[in-house]
């Protein structure tokens, strides 16, 4: 049995697109889409690495574990994967990447980058709930544990991650007082 | 004459080494088996605080075993567990067996009476032997050293004169009377399940003053976030649970008919999970009210029906765990076929669930459970209906017959704190 399904992907209309029943929206994001930058890791929504943004009611963005949630999940919805966080121009190209993208580059946060971009989508979405709600600057180390605690890396050992995180919010005007 | 006398004194000699050789060694043999009864009394009366499981209201969260400070909210303010560790200054180190004993039976502690919170009202019928045990194991625990902390119940419940009056018109300290018509086994189940594991506590509704109601046993009961099961042996029987299903729900926390959660973790991780084999088909044999093996009927899987309202949202939301026909996945999520929280006419559990979610669950290095998400704010209440009902029908024999409003005062009730 199959379905007809559409949804807005990285601000592109996709779909109506016939798509079998049971299929994972990280197997229609590598399978029909071409977008690979979401990675399958436990396929069992512990680890966290194929987390992307899907824009929830009144500019709240929820983030969701796409090796979990079948296709039907993301009918109608904006979804935004790593693939749509940077600038481009006009042949594809990045030209710009996004603050929470520079910050873990600078502060050397991931190596195999297999849960990357887990952590780039987490961080954006919280970006985006602070600036709509601000927390106290001592409460920073809190609201990132809180936020990035279920995302697993096997690398860095989270504490470059967390720091580049840290070090974003509190310089980003707006986020804290 | 001096060979006499020497041949009487070494007679004598002799017979003094000997009276005071045997004294030696039965004395020793005396010591040595009284260590040895008090050892396996002290191994008797751990096991029997497991299945009583009392750790796990008297540890309080990241705290030090026994030691107390669990907050339990009641209808009436908060209470707070107390230290029953070995320390004699905050804990019950102090205690005589007789003060031990009373605490247990009756409710009442060296300082006054306790709060029913404490399940004296089902403990009060443990043997006596059973509560020298029990007296032996905890008087050589830990010690740990850490106040108790004051209740914060309301005027005029923490006037303690008025647990007095409560314990006169509740509570009378009896013994445990086998039910001659039942195999001992049977009755060993009941003496478990009724007395230390105290189920009653929970699953039995509770009357205006707090009291269980004898006449609805078993039948369970809304606690807060979520309602304990009715688990008479009827709607156990009609959920066709069999010996193995309890068994392995009591051991690894979950079994072909679903997985515990809320207030169960607890009971199976600290408590069920220590039954000895024969313990546990006593148990089995008590709750079932069967002796017998049980067939297993197949569960039901009904099919889908991809017009009905709340297909779309299982298959976006819960296929990627429980799979896409509800068959589910080890250790991640349990199958959705005749499982028993579905399957019952109470859809309480079900919706409370999806509305908070259930923290992981760890039992041991090879079983353990990931969380199951919160849902909260992501479906309206129309959303839950169609999906509960969806679920309903497709896998288990209850009808679709759940109405928004329902589900709505489920919502509104209920305290959306995450268990």
């Amino acid at each position: 049995m199959s379905q007809h399904i559409q949804m807005t992907v990285n601000d592109q209309q996709v779909g109506p697109v016939e798509v079998p029943e049971g299929l994972k929206m990280i197997e229609f994001l590598h399978e029909y889409l071409n977008l690979t930058g979401t990675k399958f890791g436990c396929g069992a929504g512990v680890c966290h690495a194929c987390t992307v943004i899907v824009e929830g009611k009144n500019g709240v963005s929820e983030v969701v574990r796409t090796c979990i949630s079948g296709v039907e999940r993301f009918v109608d919805k904006k979804v935004r994967t790593v693939e749509g966080h940077a600038k481009r121009n006009a042949a594809g190209e990045i030209t710009e990447l996004t603050p929470v993208q520079m910050a873990f580059l600078e502060h050397f946060s991931f190596q195999c980058g297999w849960c990357t971009s887990g952590f780039i989508n987490e961080t954006t979405a919280l970006m985006e709930r602070l600036a709509q709600a601000p927390v106290a600057a001592a409460d920073v180390e809190q609201v990132i544990e809180e936020a990035l605690k279920e995302h697993i890396c096997r690398c860095t050992g989270y504490v470059k991650y967390y720091q580049g995180v840290k070090d974003l919010i509190l310089n980003t005007k707006g986020l804290t007082y | 004459m001096k060979a006499t006398s020497l041949s009487r004194h070494t007679g004598f000699s002799r017979r003094l080494k000997a009276a005071l050789l045997s004294l030696a060694v039965f004395g020793g043999t005396s010591v040595a088996q009284a260590a040895q009864d008090q050892a396996a009394l002290i191994a008797q009366g751990k096991y029997l605080a497991e299945i009583g499981d009392c750790v796990a209201c008297h540890t309080p969260q990241g705290g030090r075993e026994l030691s107390g400070g669990l907050p339990f909210e009641t209808p009436f303010g908060i209470v707070y567990s107390t230290n029953i560790t070995s320390d004699k200054e905050t804990g019950i180190g102090h205690y005589s067996y007789q003060d031990f004993y009373r605490a247990m039976h009756e409710g009442i502690s060296p300082n006054g009476n306790l709060y029913p919170a404490m399940p004296y009202t089902s403990y009060h019928l443990l043997t006596d032997a059973d509560t020298r045990a029990l007296y032996a194991y905890f008087m050589n625990t830990k010690p740990v050293s850490q106040q108790n902390k004051e209740s914060e119940i309301g005027f005029p419940f923490n006037i303690r004169m008025g647990l007095k009056a409560w314990n006169l018109m509740n509570h009378e300290d009896s013994v445990f009377t086998p039910d001659p018509t039942k195999s001992d086994s049977w009755n060993r189940g009941s003496y478990l399940v009724n007395v230390l594991g105290h189920c009653g506590e929970c699953h039995t509704p509770r009357n205006a003053i707090f009291a269980m109601e004898p006449e609805a046993h078993f039948q369970g009961t809304v606690l807060d976030t979520f309602e304990a099961s009715n688990i008479t042996p009827e709607e156990l029987n009609r959920q066709n649970w069999t010996h193995e299903d309890l068994k392995q729900l009591f051991t690894k926390g979950y079994s072909r008919k679903g997985t515990v959660f809320g207030g169960m973790y607890p009971v199976v991780y600290h408590s069920y999970s220590h039954l000895t084999e024969q313990d546990m088909r006593a148990v089995t044999s008590y709750l079932l009210d069967n002796e017998a093996d049980i067939e297993a009927l197949p569960l039901a899987f009904n099919g889908h029906d991809k017009s009905a309202p709340g297909y779309n949202t299982y298959m976006g939301y819960c296929a990627g765990c429980h799979g896409q026909d509800g068959e589910g996945r080890p250790n991640v999520a349990p199958a959705l076929a005749g499982n028993a929280t579905l399957d019952r006419a109470s859809v309480y559990n079900a919706v409370s669930l999806l509305l908070n979610g259930i923290v992981s669950q760890h039992y041991n290095s090879t079983t353990s459970f990931y969380a199951m998400p919160a849902y909260a704010d992501k479906f309206d209440d129309q959303q839950l209906t169609d999906l509960v009902n969806y679920m309903r029908i497709t896998w288990t024999s209850q009808k679709a017959d759940i109405g928004v409003s329902e589900v709505k005062d489920i919502r509104t009730n209920m305290k959306q704190s995450v268990h």
